[in-house]
């Protein structure tokens, strides 16, 4: 024992250990600071691919981001409107989630079965998801011939061909994609919640209402906001759903960030000028998350007494 | 007679499908004023009779009456009784302030009253000073101080406490034994709790409650419950160490007539009203720790080899062997034995404890 010890501490082999890691250190520099470090030059450029190459290109300074914060329109307008339909959709995913767990902590027949069918979704790839319900979407679609068995014939809607229904359908597909997810995090957070402080509270006097929006809700919080934190990681890079179901269109009126990114590198070959909303998003959503992690910074860094 | 401020009549409990009984036919009342501690190991069912009292169990069969009235069916915040948890089950969530107030607030009282009912249960229980403090930042003491407030609030007809020492360390669990005492006499509170834990028992009931396994064994008061125990089980849980129980069989007639277990014969004497019943049935002597005195082995009641000899302070422990049998005596320090030496030890007979071999209830004398 004493002998390994020594021997694991002793210089040949420290190094040994250091050249074994060496190549995955290699492999991750390149795969994942380089480029980083390249895009982060290259946004300070006005360099396409077309102009030969990174490094003949201009320096442009701030140029590139001060053309999107101040005159590109589109792009502040794909920000608003990623925060919006991200807004609205962790808001419905947050109250179905919650709903569907606390119906989830009683017992009933097929809960079993339910549950993993409520899973389900979110273990589907995005851009089948995406498909999916461009498919259902359509204008003789099962959901327009379900409307219109219901609400007879004039009621199934062009979806894609009007803003308002194309984002609903954004945000419908989203929230069926992922409400599984606070489902699945916040049923785990309250059944996590001790009983006896429940119990204490119904012993007090509290009715089940009471209970619930005094005691388990704020007990709950912490949990609730690392779903947010998570979803919100995720759904600001919103790309797969958009990209099956519109494309961004009717016109721009769906574009999310992700997809004008896209848009401007791929189709544009603006590669310097996407590389900076790239950046902008990264500080953007940086800013964000610590943001909503806020309130409940103290209480996870704590240490447990 | 006025009514007692509780009543429990013939509780029973049953788990499951009615297979796991955990409370069996218990019965007893509970003065106003009154702190009966329910004592007993675990698993014997004082905690799920404090459920009951509280309202979070139904009952299987049974009775329980507050002030008279059956609060059979009545909701647990309906009941007027107050149960603190032993881990305290405080809202960590809100300040202290806030935790005292949630029986108020949920009631929807006027924000002046809960003011002031909070300024009054944080003034008796000390802590005016720390009611803006988080609940989170507490300390045990603390915690269990502000558990027990919240109930107070509420102005319970009875307070139920569950273990409510047994999360503290010493010293704070000394200081809190003495402001459960002051509580008890500066508010009257009617005042049940659970332990399992007799040092805790006897510190602060005025009655103590032995349980084991669904049954109430025996409710005395404290003073008495350790010289008279009514039932093997309670002269086994009770005293520390607890009373020597010797199973054997009364054998012999006439003057020769005593107590027989293996080897060891101890003469009684035939006047005894019950000692003829049960010569030839068996039969457990109890003998107490403190009443066992040491002597030389030749004129000795029981003669032996000392085992172990435990120091506690002024007093020391001492087990005596003799053949199967294992004595536990308690003598001064100053007079202990050494370990391996033929010891004698003498019990007189007027303090010898019988119960019946069969049924385990102590024989009367």
């Amino acid at each position: 024992m004493q002998e390994a010890t020594s021997a694991r501490g002793s210089l040949p082999s420290n190094r040994l250990g250091q050249l074994l890691m060496l190549p995955g250190q290699i492999v991750s520099l390149l795969v994942l600071v380089v480029p980083l470090v390249v895009a982060f030059y290259m946004s300070f450029t006005d360099w396409t691919p077309t102009h030969g190459s990174l490094l003949q290109a201009t320096l442009v300074g701030f140029d590139n981001y001060k053309e999107l914060l101040v005159y590109d329109t589109r792009f502040v307008e794909a920000v608003v409107r990623t925060l919006l339909i991200s807004t609205v959709c962790l808001a419905l995913e947050f109250v179905l989630g919650l709903s569907l767990a606390v119906l989830f902590l009683r017992e009933f027949r097929g809960k079993a079965i339910l549950f993993s069918a409520f899973l389900t979704p979110m273990m589907i790839l995005p851009v089948v998801v995406g498909y999916t319900f461009w498919m259902l979407f359509q204008s003789n679609g099962p959901i327009n011939q379900l409307l219109m068995l219901v609400f007879g014939s004039g009621a199934g809607p062009q979806w894609f061909r009007s803003t308002p229904l194309a984002i609903s359908a954004v945000i419908i597909t989203e929230v069926w994609h992922w409400t599984p997810l606070f489902f699945l995090i916040l049923l785990s957070g309250l059944n996590a919640i001790p009983e006896n402080p429940v119990r204490a509270a119904v012993i007090l006097g509290a009715t089940p209402r009471q209970v619930f929006w005094r005691i388990v809700l704020p007990m709950l919080k912490p949990v609730i906001i690392v779903a947010f934190v998570i979803r919100a990681m995720e759904i600001v890079k919103l790309f797969d759903e958009v990209f099956m179901l519109t494309r961004g269109g009717p016109g721009t009126s769906t574009e999310t960030i992700s997809l004008y990114i896209y848009k401007l590198a791929f189709a544009d070959f603006q590669l310097a000028y996407g590389a900076a909303a790239a950046f902008l998003v990264l500080l953007g959503t940086l800013a964000l998350i610590h943001l909503l992690l806020a309130p409940i910074r103290n209480q996870l860094l704590e240490a447990r007494r | 007679m006025t009514i007692p401020k509780l009543e429990i009549v013939n509780l029973r409990k049953l788990f499951g499908d009615e297979s796991l009984v955990a409370v069996d036919g218990i019965d007893f009342a509970v003065e106003a004023g009154e702190t009966v501690a329910l004592l007993g190991p675990s698993g014997c069912g004082k905690s799920t009779t404090l459920n009951m009292i509280v309202g979070l169990e139904q009952p299987t069969s049974g009775d329980i009456r507050i002030d008279g009235r059956s609060v059979i069916g009545i909701p647990p915040g309906k009941r007027n009784v107050g149960l603190v948890f032993q881990d305290y089950a405080v809202f960590t969530h809100m300040t202290v302030f806030e935790n005292l107030a949630f029986g108020l607030v949920i009631r929807g009282r006027a924000k002046a009253e809960i003011a002031k009912a909070v300024h009054d249960v944080a003034e008796l229980l000390g802590m005016s000073n720390s009611l803006n403090l988080s609940a989170s930042e507490l300390g045990g003491s603390e915690l269990q101080r502000v558990a027990i407030g919240r109930t107070l609030v509420t102005k319970p007809a009875i307070l139920l406490l569950d273990e409510p020492l047994s999360n503290l360390e010493a010293s704070a669990r000394l200081a809190m034994r003495r402001e459960l005492r002051r509580l008890q006499s500066e508010i009257g509170l009617t005042i049940i709790y659970v332990t399992h834990d007799q040092v805790e028992a006897l510190s602060l009931a005025d009655r103590i409650a032995v349980m084991n396994a669904g049954k109430l064994q025996q409710i005395e008061r404290t003073s008495v419950i350790c010289k008279k125990p009514d039932h093997v089980f309670v002269a086994g849980f009770m005293g520390s160490p607890p009373m020597n129980l010797l199973r054997g069989e009364i054998t012999g007639n006439g003057a020769s007539v005593g107590f027989r277990r293996d080897g060891l014969f101890i003469g009684l004497s035939s006047s005894e009203a019950f000692v003829s019943d049960y010569v030839g049935r068996p039969i457990i002597l109890g003998l107490r720790p403190e009443s066992l005195t040491l002597a030389a082995a030749h004129d000795a009641t029981i003669s032996g080899k000392v085992a172990v000899v435990e120091p506690r302070g002024p007093e020391a422990v001492v087990t005596v062997e003799s053949g199967t049998v294992s004595l536990k005596a308690v003598v001064p320090t100053a007079e202990r034995p050494q370990v391996g030496a033929d010891i004698g030890l003498l019990a007189a007979p007027s303090s010898f404890v019988f119960f019946s071999g069969e049924t385990g209830r102590r024989l009367a004398s």
